[in-house]
């Protein structure tokens, strides 16, 4: 029995370290990201004192406003579009029989699992050939491409906990075919919705790779914008206005997080 | 709810638009002379093979796999018992862990490359914060932790959710069977959530094998990876306009499309559905 409660508290403990490492692992790099932000050196090799100058450059100076702006544009409008597209699709999706669904499914996880560099030469690839010209279209549709599959994933098991007789009663009561879906099944997977749009605008605004291979040489985000200007001006001399930038789109959307699920605990209470 | 079938249908046109065909093409560009920017005739040639005769190109293949072997190994030693550590804490904290862990991603990926480079790098600001310096850069145990930073929760994740699906009743079984806790472990949890170790492993390798800024930077650009290879051949920017061949970047594309392939063969199998992907 002794031996026996030792391995437990071993594996717990072995376990708990682990942990703490993943933890130390994740978050050291944006501990550093922070203080990085607010630094007051240019070249962002050592401490130099506190400031807050650079998040008030990032309002007033102008290097950063195109790439900030398309970013966040991009990531607003393809995540609206993909949200629509990916509810529209998973609907679809869910009411075909299951030798489709299933094939229907390998497709939509293939963005999924494809490498970022596959779909970035990919989506390049066939923008050349219709003769698109890379720029701000193209990095749209390659945003919306890529989200969909996240919003069709996370409203999927959604509808599968839906009563199907629910739609039929509806048109049965006299909705239309689009009525039924606006009145009973979205309001019951409007949490996959919303938590697939999330996603979809997470990535979005993150996406290096993927926006990389799509733009072309004068539209950029905020993440091919950076490895530009490692390119323009060599190691380590990084504007750390980007940190501050991305300071500040993290500690947005940790509070939007937060803000969701605090309001979801307060519904579940009242209930 | 059958009528509402059509709703998929423009989404089977999408993906065959932007899946599929891109897909031919990547194929027919590898094998051929095709110039995709100045459209006209082409023949099927082996001549872009030649690529892989360059000792460059065979190094940064044998770096992908065992990199991306390695980092992989690792994350699963770590992200296995994390995962399973965490399903055994009450609903609220399991929670916050989880979110704890996704937050991080929210954070720049270049950015969090630059915050590694950093950390390998004596003399910066890591030591001025943590007093001791980790001088790493440039080499390969560098690349190797910076991916296991960088792609760990994608382990950690879909071993997570199948551990917590799992009914805990079979364990309870399993033990009044007179199960020791290790047997237990092998017999029953081990095997139930081999699917969620197979998204893991997919969703951790796959990465690692094409990332190229993170080995560019913190291998200081001596330890090249396939992704190197391809960008080198798609974009300008790394080699000038002399390093540039679609067509030989397609045909290095290809071998890592039919890695991809063998990952989607493996997920089918055990999550026909993909819902362990998110």
């Amino acid at each position: 029995m002794k031996t026996r409660v030792r391995k437990v508290m071993f594996a717990k403990g072995a376990g708990m370290i682990l942990t703490i490492m993943t933890f130390l692992l994740l978050y050291i790099p944006i501990i550093i990201i922070l203080i990085l932000s607010v630094n007051d050196s240019t070249r962002g090799y050592s401490w130099e004192g506190f400031t807050f100058k650079w998040y008030v450059m990032l309002f007033v100076d102008d290097t950063m406003k195109s790439p900030i702006v398309n970013t966040l544009s991009i990531a607003l409008l393809s995540t609206f579009i993909a949200t629509v597209l990916g509810t529209m699709f998973a609907i679809g999706i869910h009411a075909l029989q299951k030798k489709h669904r299933v094939r229907m499914m390998i497709m939509n996880n293939v963005p999924i699992v494809n490498p970022d560099i596959v779909t970035g030469i990919s989506l390049m690839i066939i923008f050349n050939l219709v003769a698109f010209t890379l720029g701000f279209q193209t990095v749209l549709i390659a945003h919306i491409f890529f989200s969909i599959p996240y919003v069709v994933l996370n409203v999927i098991p959604k509808l599968k906990r839906l009563d199907p007789n629910l739609y039929e009663a509806s048109l049965d009561l006299g909705c239309t075919k689009l009525g039924g879906v606006w009145r009973v099944i979205l309001p019951n997977i409007s949490t996959g919705i919303l938590s697939g749009a999330l996603m979809a605008f997470t990535m979005s605004i993150d996406d290096f790779i993927i926006t990389y291979f799509t733009s072309g040489n004068d539209y950029m985000n905020v993440s091919t914008w950076l490895y530009a200007a490692l390119a323009r001006q060599g190691r380590n001399s990084l504007a750390p206005m980007a940190y501050a930038y991305n300071a500040i789109i993290f500690l947005v959307t940790i509070g939007i997080i937060l803000y969701i699920n605090l309001k979801k605990e307060r519904k579940l209470k009242t209930t | 709810m059958n009528r509402l079938r059509v709703f998929s249908v423009p989404y089977w046109i999408w993906t065959i638009l932007l899946i599929a065909l891109p897909t031919v093409f990547l194929v027919v560009l590898a094998f051929s002379d095709y110039s995709l920017y100045n459209p006209g005739n082409f023949t099927i040639t082996l001549k872009n093979f030649q690529i892989f005769s360059q000792p460059y190109v065979f190094t940064a293949l044998k770096n992908s796999l065992v990199l991306s072997l390695i980092t992989s190994f690792i994350c699963f030693i770590i992200g296995y018992p994390v995962a399973y550590y965490l399903s055994t804490f009450g609903d609220k904290t399991r929670k916050i862990m989880l979110s704890l862990l996704i937050v991080p991603l929210w954070a720049n990926m270049l950015l969090r490359i630059f915050a590694w480079e950093k950390i390998f790098t004596p003399n910066t600001i890591f030591y001025d914060i943590f007093q001791f310096n980790i001088d790493l850069l440039g080499t390969k145990s560098a690349v190797v932790i910076g991916m296991v930073g960088m792609y760990l929760p994608f382990m950690i994740f879909p071993i997570f959710s199948v551990l917590e699906k799992m009914d805990k009743n079979l364990i309870e079984a399993a033990k009044d069977l007179g199960a020791t806790d290790f047997k237990v472990f092998l017999k029953v949890v081990f095997p139930l959530s081999v699917g969620g170790v197979v998204s893991g492993v997919i969703m951790t390798m796959l990465p690692s094998m094409t990332s190229f800024v993170l080995p560019a930077r913190i291998g200081l650009g001596r330890i090249n990876l396939i992704g190197n290879i391809i960008e080198s051949k798609f974009m300008k920017e790394v080699m000038g306009s002399a390093g540039l061949s679609i067509n030989v970047g397609s045909l290095v594309s290809l071998l890592i499309m039919l890695v991809s392939v063998a990952a989607f063969v493996m997920i089918t199998k055990v999550d026909k559905e993909g819902e362990t992907l998110i």
